[in-house]
């Protein structure tokens, strides 16, 4: 299964482990579906950034296809 | 992420529910209600046709323009168009709806038109011989068209005749309507699907005798065939086979002595003879299923007043006959008769391109899929189960029931979306929670003979003026007047979580009962409704009915300018409520223009059914199109109609704003309090009711709802949108405040926090300020990331 990619550069930092954020694989799942994605992430916490614009694009229309299944 | 690259990690729903699988709807049921639906009947023309042609699709073509389309059409269906087309004597033209506007088409002009202007264009196949010996004696245009559709049929068949030509009184017609050269395409038509043509033979009795026992089976046409050479006693042939007293004889056509000749009724009998014919020789049965051959009945049913009335399009040439601009402006005048009634006033149906029909259909195939997309599953939460297509349909399509009850099976089935609905359950069950719901008999009694229900919208819209009724009714209602605030569980109802809705609804009675069985006085007529549905056994009535029994409150007012009056959709089956409504109106002076589309026709304003929240834009339309009926400003009794009118732009008042107006307010520019602002009402309405009434229960909010935020109009109106409540950002606040666990950016100065309280994951981009926190932005996903599951 391919990795999509949502990387972007981005000036959020970490607060609690006062880091930046670094490109990060991981699994994101729906109703019983999964997804190997790469986002940015804290390395020490996991704390996963998701950008209003993957939040309300990418991501709610996967959401919706998957509600039909 | 793409639609191909879905892991699945657990079975899915479909796999592990077979068991349990079923269809609300079986085939037969499904039928039934398609047959419900007459969109698809035959127009009134079509119906007529002896022959059942498409006058409808024929009329489309020529008013585009397109002849060679328009004789596509009439070769499908008439025997020898060449004839048929120029002679048609237009059975149909009487049943022609135009007639009721105007005059009816010039049917028997424009096929005349058609078939003079172009060549065969289609010619129709011709199946495999089957064998059988036939034979059709006598051969007037009926002879003709049975030994022609038996050839067509492959049954290989002799045309007799005496006459020296075929075609028998037809030659009786001038040259100049029907030219020679037809007889001959005519017969090059015959002879090409395998017809035998034998003119000028000796017909005596003894020839006749001979022939019969010859062929397996045998048309006679009357015209030009002489009955008393028979050799069997002939008696009427039976209407629907068109059999003779003798097995596989068969006989029809004939000039209709006594009666006006008509060659649609001889090609309409060549037509049935050739069946009968088929069946003989095929020994099945001869009247099975024969009931729509031949002119019929139609259950079409088309509104003609909506169409401007336009007279018949005389040809300049009567001779000469149509003009190819004649004839398309002639053509043009057909209405295209079809029923769409339902779908003329419902933006759903608009929306979805269905009549009900078609809906059902997609519904039942939707239903059907065990693995793959349900691509109808919008299509069924969409609908407002307003009911107003079941008022409008002549056969009472139930398409509001058809989607409500499959919510309910995709509920039970595990395959029902969980973004439709989450939203509107979610703030039903806010509204019955210990933040918004009471139930007490009016402080100070210790009974009530009356329960005052204002309902969750009108709680969340207007609380003060839930008080102020309330006070009024505990002032002039004798036995105690109670209060309950909650939700009567509608939105649970429609969503089809039966067990969550009959829950609510238990509790519900419960509290009346506890209550002493008080009449429960709504204000909501959605409440009111289910109430006399699903609680038949409590005394229910509405607000308004209860308030034009009582004198005017002091004080109450009236608008300067007229108002439409926008009934609900739930009002739909409660006229005394309706009633009531229009005599307080007269009674505080209101001038009310009624629009055409008030009462039993009135049009959801998009909360009905949860469309806007299943389907947003689609909610939008629906308000917009009940708004549209009318350019006066509005006056609503229903909160969430109000609500909804006036976010989009339509100043519309609550009819309570003029019974008990306030100070701070002028009741038309009141704008749409919005989903947080919604809660908040409702949760500050249980405050000051306790405060006031009990101050020893009074519920203290949790600690996140003392976060205070700021946030523009503009923003306000997006996180609406998006269903993202101010109470959820506080949530979010609080948790990343508490927890320090929040991102930070350096450059601004602005903190991105998250938080998932349940399913759906909040973020919110905010600044810390001196006044509170600033908000910037808020949106959400229902995609779980790796660390929610921690």
């Amino acid at each position: 299964m391919s990795t999509f990619s949502f990387l972007e550069a981005t000036a959020w930092h970490c607060v609690g482990c006062n880091q930046p954020l670094q490109p990060t694989k991981m699994q994101v799942t729906y109703l019983n579906s999964a997804f190997d994605v790469e986002l940015m992430a804290c390395s020490s916490c996991g704390f996963t950034l998701v950008p209003e614009s993957l939040a309300v694009g990418k991501m709610l229309e996967v959401e919706q296809l998957l509600e039909d299944k | 992420m793409g639609e191909g690259d879905v892991q699945v990690l657990l079975p899915p729903f479909h796999s592990v529910s077979l068991r349990t699988f079923h269809l609300t709807m079986d085939q037969l049921q499904l039928r039934e209600l398609e047959a419900r639906c007459i969109q698809e009947e035959q127009p009134f023309c079509t119906a007529a046709c002896p022959i059942h042609v498409d006058v409808r699709a024929f009329m489309t073509a020529l008013a585009k323009g397109d002849v060679r389309e328009a004789r596509k059409i009439l070769d499908r269906t008439m025997p020898f168009p060449e004839i048929l087309g120029r002679i048609c004597d237009q059975p149909c033209r009487p049943f022609c709806k135009r007639g009721e506007i105007g005059d009816p088409l010039a049917i028997g002009r424009l096929e005349q038109f058609c078939v003079r202007t172009t060549q065969t264009v289609v010619k129709l196949p011709k199946l495999p011989a089957k064998g059988g010996k036939v034979a059709v004696l006598g051969a007037g245009l009926s002879g003709m068209t049975a030994a022609l559709d038996l050839g067509r049929k492959g049954r290989p068949n002799t045309l007799i005749t005496s006459s020296p030509a075929i075609g028998g009184s037809l030659h009786q017609v001038a040259e100049s309507i029907l030219p020679k050269e037809v007889f001959v395409q005519a017969e090059a038509t015959l002879t090409g699907y395998g017809v035998t043509i034998q003119t000028g033979t000796m017909l005596d009795r003894q020839a006749v005798a001979s022939l019969l026992d010859k062929y397996d089976a045998v048309y006679c046409d009357w015209d030009g065939f002489d009955a008393s050479l028979l050799p069997f006693a002939l008696g009427a042939p039976d209407p629907l086979t068109l059999a003779l007293e003798r097995d596989g004889c068969f006989g029809g056509g004939g000039v209709e002595t006594g009666e006006p000749f008509s060659v649609m009724h001889q090609v309409e009998n060549g037509r049935r003879a050739a069946l009968s014919l088929e069946r003989h020789l095929q020994q099945v049965s001869l009247t099975a299923q024969r009931e729509k051959e031949g002119a019929c009945a139609t259950r079409m049913y088309t509104v003609t007043k909506d169409f401007a009335p336009a007279a018949e399009m005389l040809p300049a040439d009567a001779e000469a006959g149509y003009t190819g601009e004649e004839a398309t402006q002639e053509a043009a005048r057909c209405i295209r008769c079809e029923c769409m009634e339902c779908v003329k006033q419902c933006v759903y149906l608009q929306e979805y391109k269905e009549y009900p029909k078609t809906l059902i259909r997609k519904i039942y195939n939707n239903q059907a899929i065990v693995q793959g997309t349900r691509n109808a599953n919008k299509l069924i939460t969409a609908c407002s189960l307003c009911n107003q297509c079941t008022v409008i349909c002549p056969h009472d399509f139930p398409v509001a029931e058809v989607c409500r009850s499959t919510r309910v099976e995709m509920v039970e089935t595990g395959h029902m979306p969980p973004s439709p609905h989450d939203f509107a359950l979610e703030d039903m069950q806010f509204s019955l929670g210990e933040f918004c719901a009471l139930s007490h008999h009016q402080p100070g009694t210790e009974s009530s003979t009356y329960l005052f229900y204002p309902g969750c919208q009108l709680a969340g819209s207007a609380p003060e003026s839930v008080k102020r009724t309330y006070g009024f009714l505990t002032a002039h209602l004798q036995g105690g007047v109670g209060l309950m605030l909650g939700c009567c569980g509608i939105p649970a109802h429609w969503a089809g979580r039966t067990a969550l809705f009959a829950e609510t609804m238990a509790t519900f009675k419960a509290e009346v009962h506890r209550l002493g069985q008080p009449t429960v006085i709504t204000a909501c007529s959605s409440c009111l409704s289910i109430f006399k549905e699903c609680a038949p056994e409590l005394t229910t009535t509405s607000l308004w009915e209860v308030l034009d029994t009582l004198p005017l409150p002091q004080g109450h007012s009236r608008p300067i300018q007229p108002l439409t009056l926008h009934d609900p959709c739930t009002a739909r089956e409660q006229q005394d409520l309706r009633a009531s409504v229009r005599s307080l109106c007269t009674k505080l002076g209101i001038a009310v223009v009624e629009h055409d589309y008030s009462g039993e026709l009135a049009d959801c304003c998009g909360y009905g059914g949860l469309m806007q929240f299943a389907d947003k834009p689609l909610g939008r339309k629906a308000v917009r199109h009940k708004a549209g009926r009318s350019d006066l400003d509005g006056l609503a009794y229903c909160a969430m109609c109000r609500d909804n009118l006036a976010a989009h732009g339509r100043p519309v008042a609550h009819l309570l704003d003029y019974l008990f107006p306030g100070t701070d307010r002028e009741p038309l520019a009141r704008s749409n309090p919005g989903f947080s602002q919604r809660h908040e009402n409702r949760a500050r309405l249980k405050n000051d009711l306790l405060a006031e009434f009990r101050p020893e229960e009074s519920v203290s909010r949790p600690a996140h709802t003392d976060t205070r935020l700021l946030i523009s109009r503009e923003l306000e109106d997006l996180l609406n949108s998006r269903l993202i409540l101010a109470e959820d950002l506080q949530k979010v606040i609080h948790h990343a405040e508490n927890t320090g666990n929040y991102l930070f950016n350096p450059a601004n100065g602005r903190r991105l926090a998250k938080y998932r309280p349940v399913r759906v994951t909040y973020w919110v981009e905010y600044e810390s300020t001196d006044e509170g926190y600033l908000v910037h932005n808020g949106y959400s996903h229902r995609m779980q990331l790796p660390e929610d599951s921690k």
